[in-house]
């Protein structure tokens, strides 16, 4: 047979790139560079109205903000430096948030798949899901006093529930269509649970663990604002009984540093979950 | 355990009935399919053709009757069946070359055997070039090929095909309509091939069963003996071309 696949198919893939000329024009309009002016902008905002006034405003300048957090950095505080603190309200947050996804997601799952599961399960989700997490604190403290358990129990809720409820969602969005492709194969239930529920619900899934995470971290602040020897909810409460703005900045631009970084890296996890999604974009 | 009336037939309708809450679709019908046929149905828009289908590979249950594969009834699990549904489905999760070779998995056909089939596969429905995208990066047309190339890959003992080349450009379909015929001729295997393209039918059938609107019953059965390859142009396929023309007038 003389008859290519070429001809046959008629399809061909390209990948191109579209070039774009710079003038002022398209500079003005450059998103990146919108980016930096609106930056310079708010910094410059800020250190007027901080400079403003003789000087013992409840507000510092970026730079001596920039300068607390590298003091707070190279003294300890407390027994330990913002570092060992970071650090310290980081952990409760992985060690909270893994064990919240660990039996929330499969939990979630099961809800979707089993009906029985669900009918059983779904009212206690239902009572307790409108409750914010924040409303815990005072009820864990009592429970686990006043050690790393109340933080962790804190941050389990604030995690478990968006865990949930985003996987039983991905399953119940799943179009029926996809279970007939191994039914009729002759595949089992468990084929159908390991190809289709599983991976069908991972976008959901993993924008459940973005979700999670962010309010692991609101959690965890929560937690050590209200009573904690360390942590960046400390340093907070430390800063404002001493009436030290740095101190109080510093540990604010920390938070929004790390609850960045999580973003981010939640961001990198989606894309290794759901790789077939973020292809469409190289076309 | 139920078991069929006998004879060598290879599918066995026995009075298939069909409601969807009070709406009748399939009205008793009957028929058989022999070992190695390959027949295509015709019949009206929303007759049930796609309903009979999915009893046949238990993707809904029938009200009444029974559908024997080879004397026991109908089951994807003990059957080698493969499907091309009418609505492309592929899984959007898995690269085209993971999408076809997926039946293969989980039919346990042995890895080595797997690759090697996939390639074939692949070259002979035009995907190679694609075989590492995405479904979501490639056109309807090709989701279908996905479909196609699944469905052969699978070396089906019966193949149903729900008007699998219904979204096809003329060239594409008619480069796949010999394909099957070559595919059934060399594999032997059984196919039953739903179109409303009666040109098609009469290319690829050895027999036409051309069903009434709902509630549906098998309305005439048309023979086509024709030599293959088959010429559009051939007298007495124009011929029965127009006699399958005359039972849809009918509709
Ligand atoms: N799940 C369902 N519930 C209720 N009615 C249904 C269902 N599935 C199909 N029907 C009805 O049964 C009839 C037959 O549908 P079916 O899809 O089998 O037709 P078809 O012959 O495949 O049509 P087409 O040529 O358009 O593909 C239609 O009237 C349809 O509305
Ligand atoms: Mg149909």
């Amino acid at each position: 047979m003389s008859k290519s696949t070429h001809d046959v198919s008629n399809e061909v893939v390209v990948r191109t790139i579209v070039r774009k000329r710079l003038t002022l024009r398209s500079l003005v309009r450059e998103e990146k560079f919108l980016y930096v002016v609106s930056l310079v902008v708010f910094f410059t905002i800020w250190h007027l109205a901080a400079t403003r006034g003789n000087g013992d405003s409840a507000l510092v300048t970026p730079w001596a903000t920039l300068q607390g957090l590298y003091d707070m950095m190279s003294s300890p505080l407390g027994g330990e430096t913002l570092v060992g603190h970071t650090w310290n309200s980081l952990r409760r947050v992985l060690i909270g948030f893994s064990i919240a996804v660990c039996f929330g997601i499969p939990l979630g799952l099961l809800l979707g798949i089993s009906e029985t599961a669900s009918a059983i399960l779904r009212p206690l989700v239902d009572v307790f899901r409108p409750m914010p997490p924040l409303a815990w604190i005072s009820l864990s403290i009592l429970w686990f006093g006043i050690g790393e358990e109340p933080k962790i129990f804190i941050i389990f809720l604030a995690s478990f529930i968006p865990s949930v409820l985003n996987a039983y969602n991905g399953v119940r969005l799943i179009e029926p269509e996809l279970y007939d492709v191994v039914r009729v194969m002759g595949g089992s239930r468990w084929d159908e649970i390991k190809q289709v529920v599983v991976p069908a619900s991972m976008p959901a899934i993993s924008a459940g663990l973005q979700l999670s995470i962010t309010s692991a971290w609101m959690g965890v602040l929560a937690a050590e604002l209200v009573s904690s020897n360390s942590g960046l909810g400390y340093i907070i409460i430390l800063g404002m009984q001493n009436s030290d703005p740095q101190m109080v900045l510093g540990g604010m631009v920390m938070i929004a540093a790390v609850a960045w970084v999580l973003t981010a890296s939640m961001e990198k996890i989606d894309m290794m979950l759901c790789p077939w999604r973020r292809e469409i974009k190289g076309l | 355990m139920e078991q069929s009336a006998a004879s060598n037939a290879k599918i066995e309708v026995r009075n298939l009935t069909k409601k969807f809450g009070d709406l009748l679709v399939l009205d008793r019908i009957n028929f058989n399919i022999k070992k190695g046929e390959l027949v295509a149905i015709v019949g009206p828009t929303g007759c049930g053709k796609t309903t009979f289908l999915n009893c046949m590979s238990k993707l809904t249950d029938t009200t009444d009757g029974d559908i024997f594969i080879d004397g026991v009834p109908a089951d994807p699990v003990k059957h080698n069946l493969a499907f091309v549904f009418q609505e492309p489905t592929a899984l959007p999760w898995r690269t085209v070359a993971q999408n076809v070779v997926y039946g293969m998995e989980v039919k346990g056909v042995p890895e080595k055997e797997r690759a090697e089939r996939l390639e074939y596969i692949l070259n002979l429905v035009g995907l190679k070039d694609t075989a590492d995208l995405y479904p979501n990066q490639v056109s309807a047309s090709m989701m279908q090929r996905i479909a196609v190339a699944r469905a052969f890959a699978v070396n089906p003992d019966l193949l149903l095909m729900d008007e699998p080349y219904g979204q096809l450009d003329v060239k594409l379909r008619f480069y796949l309509e010999d394909e099957l015929v070559k595919l059934w001729q060399t594999l032997n295997s059984t196919v039953l091939f739903i179109t409303h393209n009666i040109e098609e039918a009469v290319y690829v059938a050895e027999r036409i069963l051309v069903l009434t609107p709902k509630p549906t019953k098998v309305r005439a059965e048309v023979i086509v003996d024709l030599p293959r390859p088959r010429n559009f142009l051939d007298p007495r396929f124009v011929e029965i071309r127009r006699q399958v023309t005359e039972l849809i007038r009918w509709w």
